[in-house]
């Protein structure tokens, strides 16, 4: 596994004058992959370990969310797909008009990897529909965590996920963070909207502006109790994971809510050692829950920010660099 | 000792370390700490003395109350079999083993000895972000009403973002 430092490939393009992100070279520390480690400390291990039964909390059987017959039109934007590429004659013009408005590309950049890119990554850990096998990280929260099959479970699981994001991206310089952070919130209920009214059938657009109100609040509360949790110790951030992913419920298994503290402060983890550069250019992927984040010892960091400077420091050095390419973000920190 | 009993211990234990668990710094809707203590308590067979109960002090009946008239009783409130049935079915029901609820004590201390705070530091790169370095300090504040916020502030806040 490649949890060691997290960056992988992503089999993701996003806009354009972004795409080209996918030839920068990704490094990883790679200790998982050299010294196969057994997985006993994982989240979902310590899940596996809890001998609770609790009857009948069995949430998992069917799912209310139906997929859309129609397709959804955010999320099939050619160009967000795998295999789109852009004519050449207009990636010529969109590199000619940051050269000559020299556009700020740390700006720019926001919509195609906080909207796009890390939106999808937030999305896809809890999506699921009903008749469709569950992927790996949604059989995390549903089998394992046993949490509801619901539209606002899958909301919360997002929600979680982006709390993260956000986190790391207040560590970078404001101006580009806020826009970071904005990309993201902005992005999703565009999408809620839309899931709404194709895959929930919910008719009324006044019904669907409750809804995103109630969603808008329920971030706003999982975001300050995060935000709480995180700052101050175990147990509050325990009791926030309790009081929105797992809404509240009285027979939680305590086993649990440990998995969730040790899954949300190993992902923060990886974050605190992304620098502003990597995080910015969506160098980030979630580690699976049956996957353990190991620490790394005072060397091991160095030698990552070494690595990590040469390979931004030759980049920023070439002379044949795109000016889609450039950034000015501290690869440093 | 009986499996029961191992149980019942068990559950005494656990109310000792939930005893110890931080109280909010704000008021929600429900106390995960008081709701836990209610669980455990009942199943650790002792009876909400104290007052502390959140459900004991409204004068209706409590839902475990209510649970036990469902389990108990073959025809309580005059409501059909197949009802009571469906009723039964979706009670959540903890079936506690000696290991389980040992289980939930070890995890319950590694929660509230801050294990993974510790072992995950993620320090001032996090705690105080580069891009806003007094937020979290500013949210402790006001939970903790140390130093309120005032409408200059607020109004900085609001036109600036920070």
């Amino acid at each position: 596994m490649t949890a060691g430092l997290f960056i992988r490939k992503q089999g993701f393009q996003t806009l354009q004058l972004s795409a080209k992100l996918g030839r920068i070279s990704f490094y990883s520390t790679n200790i998982n992959s050299e010294t196969p480690q057994p997985q006993t400390e994982s989240p979902q291990s310590i899940v596996s370990k809890s001998h609770l039964s609790t009857d009948p909390i069995d949430l998992t059987k069917g799912s209310s969310v139906r997929q859309a017959a129609k397709i959804r039109p955010l999320s099939h934007s050619k160009y967000e797909s795998k295999d789109y590429q852009l004519p050449k004659w207009k990636e010529a013009l969109g590199e000619f008009v940051i050269k000559t408005f020299k556009l700020d590309m740390d700006k720019v950049r926001a919509g195609p990897v906080a909207g796009s890119y890390f939106y999808k990554l937030c999305k896809e850990q809890g999506l699921q529909y009903e008749n469709e096998p569950l992927s790996n990280t949604a059989q995390f929260f549903y089998q394992d965590l046993k949490l509801p099959r619901t539209f606002s479970q899958w909301f919360q699981i997002t929600i979680l996920h982006e709390w993260m994001l956000m986190v790391r991206m207040r560590a970078m310089p404001f101006k580009y963070g806020r826009n970071y952070q904005q990309k993201l919130v902005d992005r999703t209920f565009t999408d809620i909207e839309l899931r709404l009214f194709e895959e929930m059938k919910v008719n009324s657009g006044s019904i669907v502006d409750q809804y995103l109100k109630d969603f808008n609040s329920q971030l706003r509360g999982a975001v300050f109790a995060y935000d709480e949790g995180f700052f101050t110790d175990d147990a509050t951030l325990a009791t926030a994971l309790w009081r929105n992913l797992f809404s509240g419920r009285k027979n939680i298994d305590m086993v649990h809510l440990e998995a969730m503290v040790r899954y949300v402060r190993s992902q923060l983890y990886v974050l605190s050692m992304l620098s502003d550069r990597e995080f910015a250019m969506g160098q980030f992927k979630f580690v699976p829950a049956n996957e353990t984040v190991e620490k790394l010892t005072t060397e091991q960091i160095e030698q990552l920010k070494k690595k990590v400077a040469e390979k931004y420091q030759s980049l920023d050095n070439n002379v044949k660099i795109l000016p889609s390419e450039r950034s000015n973000l501290s690869y440093t920190n | 000792m009986s499996a029961n009993q191992s149980v019942k211990e068990g559950a005494k234990q656990l109310l000792k370390v939930l005893e110890r668990f931080p109280d909010e710094r704000i008021k929600h809707l429900v106390s995960f700490k008081q709701l836990q203590m209610d669980r455990f308590r009942y199943l650790s067979g002792e009876k909400a003395a104290t007052g502390t109960d959140s459900t004991a002090t409204s004068k209706g009946p409590t839902i475990a109350d209510i649970k036990n008239i469902i389990n108990r009783t073959s025809g309580p409130l005059g409501l059909q079999k197949d009802l009571l049935k469906k009723m039964q079915s979706i009670t959540p029901n903890d079936r506690f083993t000696e290991q389980s609820i040992q289980e939930q004590i070890k995890s319950l201390e590694n929660i509230m000895s801050n294990k993974y705070k510790n072992y995950y530091e993620v320090g001032d790169k996090l705690y105080k972000p580069a891009g806003n370095p007094f937020y979290y300090q500013r949210i402790m504040d006001e939970i903790q009403g140390k130093k309120k916020e005032n409408i200059f502030t607020a109004a900085r806040t609001v036109l600036f973002g920070k």
